[in-house]
């Protein structure tokens, strides 16, 4: 009796200790997690407020005197005479006909941006009919004034520690006491390509490059990675050279993605003879890093088709092509895409390979193809973060916003195809 | 021979001296590749007037029947160094329930595999010796398994239906062998199959759903439906009974003692009840060996070795 007393007690003085114990174990983990969601929040709270300001810009209206003399010399609109910038500087004198100096005119000047004259060309090109009419055009107003009218540049700094002078800021003061500033949505940023002018500077040429980078990727590191991993699941025989074969695989994952980079420059521009620059061996070098995760992905999800359902065709007389391709696949493939797209956000975040094979380089036109010359969204986060103009900082941050962006949306589909696999069987 | 068995060694020295009387009508008929040896050592026994048949006699009852359909002859399988199966010959009668019992791992369902070259998808398994199909030896290097298996449709101890549509799962097999030509071929061959198996009446008006929302019971005639499709000669069934209720147990055992008259079928089973109520023949294995096969009346009323009877009566197993 006392035993059995003696026990009780041990058990429940022993109770307390291991209670403990497990709340520590929960707080721990409870703190853990609060501390990666509090780094998440700062990240995406200092990057949103940085570059929530790059998707809006700055637009000057002008009242522009589209005169016949400046455009039409001969009588004739062509736009590769006509003079766009003397429209552009007239109707910035006309605002301040007080201005009389060459040096004053020229601070003037800079306060639109050098494409409020293309905008004009675009314009009178599309509208043949303006010429000769006076209109009222919002131009876009060049970076500096941009950053003023965003408070990103401190009034209370001195005049020579600032790319904006005193006299500027009056110019602005003044345009903006008569409305005639106004900010609008930045389409340039989503339209444009590359630029030294930050007002100008669009990411389409980095997103259309990692577009087509990704359309090789996929097209080659997809059938490839798939069919390796259904031989290699179904057909391979289980001996040393399969286990050596999926080591290296698995050592391939590992394999820093610079590496890669190296490889294709080596083989695909210098002994190939392929285009530097270009998404088709930007595709090649990230088709080659993807291709593991893709076949590790595909091996695991052929393993989790249940063997009952290989034994139940095998059992009616399916060939073994019949069994991959009939039951297999079918049940496999959700989770094979699943890996694809993985694959896929991995290749579109990497930039390191991008490096060797020239794919960091500034370039305003838009890719048309994949043997144009283009870069990668990471590179050119990587190269506006380089700049040193004060624009093209909140535009790294905007830059990042989208990549983000894509890539949620890419980890979305690969949660939703992954909830789609996981039915009854 | 194989005295270095543990179990039968042990099996010999503690068999009593048996005071049987009625000996001589079950007396075991030696099966044609005992050694001379052998037999007369048999006979030997008889004049001792022995119930049970010597422990290490190779089988004890007829491996062979008149009308077979299917032989195996001194089949051995290994998996690498275990040896599964050893040295078991057997008949498989047409039209005709042949029951394998035994304790679990004993082989009977590795044989059942080597009966449609299941066991072909495991590499470390070699099989030896024959297996005739109508005179054919199944096992010969010409002999393509996936139309062996057309031939010998298999039914598995859980209900596997495919992820499909109950027509999609009944229609898979005559759809990959080609066995109807247009849509009201194959839609005749599955609703003759489903009413074979006893499940039309069920999912007449749901053939579009999955197989895989049906009941235990169901997804198993399922699965029987789906293999007399491709209206195979002999079905094996691999205890297809042993996830069930009893009373989907007993239509799965209705429906095979119908199916019966048609097909050979080989059950392998767990439950002796079952053997008994469902098949004609009975065959004993025991760790790989083929010890007793006979009539299954007479197997488990009279049942001619020493473990045929310690199983049945619940003694081991």
């Amino acid at each position: 009796m006392n035993d059995v007393q003696s026990t009780r007690r041990k058990v429940e003085q022993g109770l307390k200790k291991r209670y403990r114990k497990e709340r520590l174990l929960r707080y721990s983990g409870l703190v853990a997690t609060l501390l990666g969601v509090a780094f998440l929040v700062v990240f995406f709270a200092t990057l949103i407020m940085q570059g929530k300001s790059a998707f809006q810009q700055t637009f000057v209206a002008l009242d522009v005197e589209f005169s016949a003399d400046l455009l039409a010399t001969d009588g004739v609109f062509d736009p590769a005479f006509a003079d766009f910038d003397s429209v552009v500087r007239n109707a910035l004198r006309a605002k301040f006909p007080e201005v009389r100096e060459r040096r004053a005119r020229r601070d003037l000047n800079r306060l639109v941006s050098v494409g409020a004259a293309y905008q004009l060309r675009d314009l009178v090109e599309a509208n043949p009919e303006l010429i000769g009419t006076r209109q009222r055009v919002m131009v876009p107003a060049s970076a500096d004034v941009d950053m003023v009218v965003k408070g990103k540049i401190e009034r209370s700094v001195d005049e020579s520690q600032r790319s904006v002078s005193d006299q500027q800021m009056l110019w602005i003061d003044q345009l903006q006491a008569d409305g005639s500033v106004q900010k609008r949505f930045n389409r340039a940023l989503f339209s444009n390509g590359d630029s030294r002018e930050p007002e100008l500077a669009g990411i389409k040429g980095a997103f259309m490059g990692s577009l087509y980078m990704l359309m090789v990727t996929i097209a080659i590191a997809f059938p490839i990675g798939t069919a390796a991993a259904i031989y290699l699941e179904e057909f391979a025989p289980k001996n040393r050279w399969s286990d050596l074969i999926e080591v290296n695989i698995n050592n391939l994952a590992a394999v820093p993605s610079i590496v890669f980079g190296l490889l294709g420059l080596a083989v695909f521009i210098n002994w190939m003879s392929l285009p530097r620059s270009a998404p088709l061996v930007g595709g090649l070098v990230l088709a080659l890093l993807t291709l593991p995760v893709i076949i590790i992905a595909s091996r695991a999800a052929i393993k989790a088709v249940p063997p009952s359902i290989r034994e139940a065709a095998f059992g009616l007389g399916a060939s073994r092509m019949q069994v991959v391709l009939h039951h297999v696949m079918p049940l496999a493939l959700p989770g094979m895409l699943t890996g694809a797209i993985i694959g896929m956000s991995r290749a579109l975040g990497e930039s390191a390979p991008l490096l060797m094979i020239g794919m960091v380089a500034f370039i305003v036109d838009v890719p048309a193809g994949i043997t144009d010359p283009a870069t990668a969204l990471p590179v050119q986060i990587y190269l506006w973060a380089d700049s040193p103009e004060r624009a093209f900082a909140e535009r790294t941050s905007a830059a990042i916003i989208v990549l983000l962006g894509v890539l949620l949306v890419m980890n979305l589909t690969a949660v939703i195809m992954r909830k789609r696999v996981e039915r009854q069987w | 021979m194989s005295n270095q068995l543990p179990l039968e060694c042990k099996v010999k020295s503690a068999m009593p001296i048996a005071a049987g009387g009625d000996n001589e009508a079950v007396q075991p008929v030696p099966s044609p590749h005992q050694s001379h040896d052998r037999e007369k050592r048999v006979n030997k026994n008889s004049d001792s007037a022995e119930r049970f048949a010597q422990p290490d006699a190779e089988t004890v009852g007829e491996v062979t029947c008149a009308d077979a359909h299917m032989s195996a002859r001194n089949v051995n399988v290994w998996y690498g160094d275990i040896h599964a199966i050893d040295n078991v010959s057997l008949d498989i009668a047409r039209n005709q329930v042949i029951a394998l019992i035994g304790p679990s791992g004993c082989g009977k369902s590795t044989f059942l595999r080597c009966l449609n070259r299941m066991n072909d998808s495991i590499e470390i398994a070699k099989v030896t010796g024959e297996i005739l199909l109508d005179g054919q030896d199944i096992y010969r290097k010409d002999l393509d398994p996936v139309a062996l298996r057309a031939r010998v449709g298999m039914v598995f101890q859980k209900a596997n239906p495919f992820p499909k549509s109950i027509y999609d799962n009944v229609a898979y097999g005559p759809r990959i062998h080609g066995l109807a030509t247009n849509r009201s071929e194959l839609d005749d061959i599955v609703h003759t199959s489903l009413d074979r198996a006893g499940l039309l009446k069920e999912v007449r008006d749901r053939l579009d759903e999955p197989g895989t929302g049906l009941s235990g019971g169901q997804q198993q005639r399922l699965c029987i439906a789906r293999t007399i499709a491709v209206n195979p000669e002999v079905i094996l069934m691999d205890e297809p009974c042993s996830a069930l209720d009893p009373i989907a147990t007993a239509r799965i055992e209705d429906l095979i003692d119908e199916l019966s008259q048609n097909y050979a079928i080989v059950i392998v089973t767990h439950s002796m009840q079952q053997a008994a109520r469902v098949s004609q023949r009975t065959a004993y294995f025991h760790l790989g060996k083929l010890v007793e096969v006979g009539e299954t009346d007479r197997v488990f009323t009279v049942p001619s070795h020493k473990l045929t009877e310690d199983y049945i009566t619940g003694r081991f197993g």
